[in-house]
């Protein structure tokens, strides 16, 4: 008797499993692995958004929508190229000034004479938990050309720039500023040439004096949940470890390097690498702010999949974008995975 | 940190910073309650001059503003409560039950808690128009019913729990549905309160879902109706008391459910940190 | 089985019923059920503002009452955007707003009943508005109103530089002229859009246009065009002309309104803005100014009211547009918000009631119609992209760029 209650029993968990994960299955299964797939197909088409992706007569395009953006010289491929350039530079300048900025501030307020620790976090961390949309109203408004930030320039004598309506990249600005180029009139050599459809002054502009803007925007909204990571491990150093430094004679610098950093190497890479992954989704900020402008500095290629479908209604294109950018997340996740296992 | 100067120093930091990542807050009510012309010429300083409520009174009869809160609440309301349903259900599920394909399908959603949102606009669009659900609430909700990341926290979190609780229950000869329910769920409430503050937070500031699966403006949530604005559909000027006013509405709730329920946003942040 | 091929079967199960119950599209578009009672119409519109928007409710409604149908009209906030995505999808709006430029996006998939000639009087309305809207030789739609640019002075500002009536510029170098002298005063002389839907009249004034004639083959890289983009870029550098964004403005009427500038060029619909946000600026129409060779350019803008191929009401529709486009109706549309009728019996009636108005409806004989081919849209807004930086850029190198992506866009 207890044999068959136990094959009844487990047969009754078998369902129950069956029956408790069935909603999420369904969901995720219908809304997640379903519209993946439905892309797929549709990047290999020339679908224009007429009537169902499946029927008949919908133009088989094989490779031709990736190829489009790599290798085929034309406006496709500038766009993608030139979104690829814009969130890299974004990439480059977000993630350290974010790491670091949440790293300085995570030690600081984990600081033990330093008393207010839970006003200060909750301060630093408000910024994350709020819509990027709203967020991206208030700093619209700040960043106007009579707006705050332009305020707080004059204060200092500067004479702020247009932030939004300006599409030179910083980095041009930089050395025009030391003499070596002028941003007018670029040297032949290198707006002359160029690699996959930009050329070589292009590439090297730097983000933009608009894309800056938006950089600012996501630095200050996400260095706070990054800094509640940096501060939860801080907490998880036992104190005993800085102490054994302070005795050896260790200045706070050294302690810092050597004692501290080190422990912290955990967090650090998943802060990084989280970091990553965020930045190359940067989306509803373009939609909300700029749209790709001035001048597409401000495109990035999740905006451009988004616009090519929705807008130009070239939706294998679109895909394709997608996809690729997918390709480029996922090697970041695995990048992380494999970074994390490699600690002795 | 010994002397005074190093402690002066680090208290000018966090005060310095404090007023970086506050004072845009401050300038969005002040400025909510200025008019044009002053929002204009005194973007910085918090105090409006002159004081008026023009903008708040035109948020509820020039916008549609009524309608996306109403909607928002809908959805979150029935987003949230569903997302923490079904990921402690399946959580469990994972975590406790033996059943053929568990762990395949716990592999699979790992899989796809890496799959970015962005990368699912365009084919959640196309799902929704193929099943019929564009541009209805269906297609505002269902979609987002279910996450990965919310199953994976309770998984987590169950396989953290001792058994015994729950083996006591069923010797008893309570049923599997009766245990979940009664025995393991009051078991799990700081893992469910995170969650919920997660759902909220997650479904009340989403934006791109309800980017690509509704258009008309009868449907839109707060995030969604507040793009729009800016997007220039009031037509002339600028408007940014107006504008201002609207986003510092659509944060307030979030904002209260923040005071409220701090230590278990700080925990699921430290979360993170832990399951990396 | 295996769970590895387990989620295999449930994955392709699952993508087996969405393809089955693929109920969201109507693969057979052309033959939409028509529905013979009473239609509740549904009609986008891309609002220029609250003013349109209620003009268009409120004849939609006395229609609907009068009629005995239902008729929702809901302005748009991305009109392009929301047509298209609802193309996709089974159930578009009846009605709905097409500007000439996206005309033949949406004719070339199919997504328009060509209905222009159960139209009452189909040949009042100007020729070359209905030419704009045709497409393989059928007449789609029919144009609701139109537009052109003008040149719009500050009296006020124009007096303060120490200019009259004489100097009102009638070709390029006058232009120049008054606005070095405006310039010299410390004030900005002119605030044009930076797009090509306003750099594009100056072409016209030199002769020149981005397409052919027939719009099937890119014509950009021209002398004519680079003489017109080279003066053009001579005002931006030397400050003569300032886009809306480097005047805090979205819009350059919104400058112009505000003081900001003596000089704007816009279209008509920046009568009723004026009216409504900027009353106290007092303001003059005139003409744009001619090129050097005398032709006088100008750009027209134009929609039409759309009906969707798979609308159930179409009969329905097709009166409610006849009802929108008659002759008085259009008059009070333009009243309400400063359109030009696009009947030409409504010509003599407009300009005696809105005789300050002369310059924009003589735009009518010599303006020019937006590019109108399909899947133009990356390739003009790319253009766009360049004239906004026109100012530190080579014209020749813009207009030859068009030319490239035009030609793959066009098959040429």
């Amino acid at each position: 008797m207890a044999d068959s209650k136990r094959t009844s029993t487990r047969s009754n968990e078998r369902l129950a499993g069956w029956l408790f994960i069935a909603p999420v299955v369904a969901v995720l299964g219908l809304f997640l692995v379903v519209p993946i797939l439905m892309a797929l197909w549709v990047s290999f088409t020339d679908w224009n958004g007429q009537g169902s992706p499946f029927q008949s007569g919908v133009p088989f395009a094989g490779l031709d929508n990736y190829t489009g953006l790599f290798a085929h010289d034309g406006l496709v491929r500038q766009n993608f190229m030139t979104s690829i350039r814009n969130n890299a530079y974004y990439v480059i300048v977000v993630v350290p000034l974010q790491t670091v900025l949440a790293l300085g501030l995570a030690l600081v307020v984990n600081n033990r004479m330093l008393k207010g620790k839970g006003f200060f976090r909750t301060a630093f961390y408000f910024p994350s938990v709020t819509s990027s949309v709203a967020i991206s109203v208030v700093f619209l408004f700040m960043f106007a050309n009579t707006g705050a930030i332009n305020e707080i320039l004059g204060f200092f004598g500067v004479s702020g720039p247009q932030w939004f309506a300006d599409p030179r990249g910083v980095l041009h600005l930089a050395l025009d500023a030391v003499g070596i180029v002028d941003v007018n009139a670029p040297p032949a050599a290198l707006s002359g040439h160029g690699l996959l459809g930009l050329s070589w002054w292009d590439w090297t502009s730097g983000p933009s004096v608009a894309m800056c803007a938006i950089i600012a925007l996501v630095v200050w909204t996400t260095s706070g949940t990054f800094m509640l990571m940096f501060l939860a491990a801080l907490q998880n150093i036992p104190t005993q470890l800085d102490e054994a430094g302070l005795i050896d004679g260790a200045t706070r610098w050294q302690r810092l390097r050597f004692v501290t950093l080190p422990q912290l190497r955990p967090t650090m890479f998943l802060v990084l690498t989280l970091g990553l992954i965020g930045t190359w989704q940067v989306f509803d900020q373009i939609y909300v702010m700029s749209k790709g402008n001035p001048a597409k500095t401000t495109l990035t290629p999740a905006y451009l999949s988004y616009s090519t479908a929705f807008r130009d209604f070239d939706y294998g294109s679109g895909a394709a974008i997608s996809f690729v950018l997918f390709l480029i997340i996922v090697s970041l996740t695995l990048l992380q995975r494999r970074a994390l296992r490699e600690r002795p | 940190m010994r002397t005074l100067t190093a402690r002066f120093a680090g208290y000018a930091i966090l005060v310095f910073f404090s007023l970086v990542f506050l004072y845009p807050f401050v300038i969005q009510i002040a400025t909510s309650f200025k008019t044009e012309a002053d929002a204009s010429a005194n973007p910085l300083s918090p105090i409006p001059h002159p004081f008026t409520t023009d903008s708040m009174t035109r948020i509820f009869d020039g916008t549609d503003f009524p309608t996306w809160l109403g909607n928002s609440i809908l959805v979150t309301v029935i987003v949230t409560a569903a997302r923490v349903l079904f990921s402690a259900m399946a959580g469990y599920a994972l975590s406790r039950l033996r059943f053929p394909g568990r762990r395949a399908l716990f592999a699979a959603m790992i899989g796809l808690m890496a799959v970015p949102g962005v990368v699912l606009l365009i084919p959640k669009f196309l799902v929704l128009n193929q099943l019929g659900l564009y541009n209805s609430y269906a297609g505002l909700i269902v979609p987002i019913l279910a996450d990965a990341a919310g199953v994976f926290i309770m998984k987590q979190f169950f396989d953290s729990v001792p058994v015994s609780v729950e083996e006591a229950a069923r010797i008893d000869g309570a049923g599997i549905f009766r245990t979940f329910w009664s025995v393991v769920l009051p078991t799990a409430r700081p893992a469910l309160i995170t969650l919920t503050i997660l759902s909220f937070q997650g479904s009340w500031n989403d934006f791109g879902h309800s980017l690509v699966a509704v258009q008309d403006p009868a449907l839109f949530t707060l995030p969604r109706g507040l793009a729009d604005l800016v997007s220039g559909s009031l037509g002339a000027g600028n408007q940014y008391p107006l504008k201002l006013g609207a986003a510092l509405l659509a944060t307030i709730p979030v904002a209260i459910i923040f005071m409220i329920f701090q230590r278990y946003f700080v925990r699921d942040a430290n979360d993170g940190a832990d399951k990396g | 089985m295996k769970p590895g091929r387990l989620v295999t079967a449930v994955a392709a199960a699952l993508l087996l019923t969405t393809t089955a119950c693929g109920s969201g599209f109507d693969d057979k578009a052309g033959t939409a059920q028509q529905s013979a009672g009473p239609a509740d119409l549904k009609i986008l519109i891309a609002s220029s503002g609250p003013a349109e928007a209620k003009a268009v409710t409120d004849a939609a409604a006395k229609w609907a009452s009068a009629s005995g149908n239902k008729a929702t009209v809901t302005p748009a906030q991305d009109i392009a955007q929301q047509l298209g995505q609802a193309f996709a999808g089974s159930t578009p709006p009846d009605v709905f707003y097409i500007d000439a430029a996206r005309f033949a996006d949406y004719a070339s998939v199919g997504a328009l009943e060509p209905y222009a000639d159960k139209v009452t009087n189909l040949d009042d309305f100007y020729p070359n508005l209905r030419q704009t809207f045709t497409y393989d030789g059928k007449v789609y739609c029919v144009p609701k109103d139109f537009s052109t640019l003008a040149l719009e002075i500050n009296t006020d500002l124009w007096q303060k530089a120490g200019l009259t009536d004489a100097d009102i510029p009638t070709n390029w170098d006058q232009l120049t002229a008054a606005a070095q002298k405006i310039k010299a005063k410390g004030i900005v002389p002119l605030a044009m859009g930076d797009t090509r839907d306003r750099v594009g009249a100056f072409l016209v004034q030199n002769g020149g246009w981005w397409t052919s004639a027939d719009g099937k083959q890119a014509t950009a890289d021209t002398p004519q065009n680079e003489a017109a983009l080279t003066y053009v870029q001579g005002l931006l550098k030397d400050g003569l002309v300032k886009f809306p964004k480097q005047l805090d403005a979205g819009w350059a009427g919104e400058a112009f309104g505000k003081g900001k500038a003596a000089m704007a060029i816009e279209g008509n619909w920046v009568k009723g803005a004026m009216k409504a946000d900027f009353p106290g600026i007092k303001y003059t129409v005139h003409e744009l100014p001619a090129g050097p060779t005398g032709t006088k350019g100008t750009l027209s803008f134009t929609q039409c009211w759309g009906i969707a191929a798979k609308s159930k009401f179409k009969d329905q529709a097709i009166k409610f547009v006849d009802a929108m486009t008659a002759a008085d109706q259009q008059m009070e549309f333009a009243t309400a918000f400063g359109v030009m009728p696009s009947r030409q019996s409504a010509q003599a009636p407009y300009t005696a009631k809105f005789p300050e108005d002369a310059p924009f409806i003589a735009g009518a004989a010599y303006g020019h119609g937006p590019v109108n081919a399909p899947k133009m849209d990356t390739v003009l807004a790319d253009l766009d992209t360049g004239l906004q930086s026109l100012a530190t850029s080579t014209p020749k190198a813009v207009l030859q760029r068009f030319d490239k992506n035009a030609k793959t866009a066009l098959g040429g």
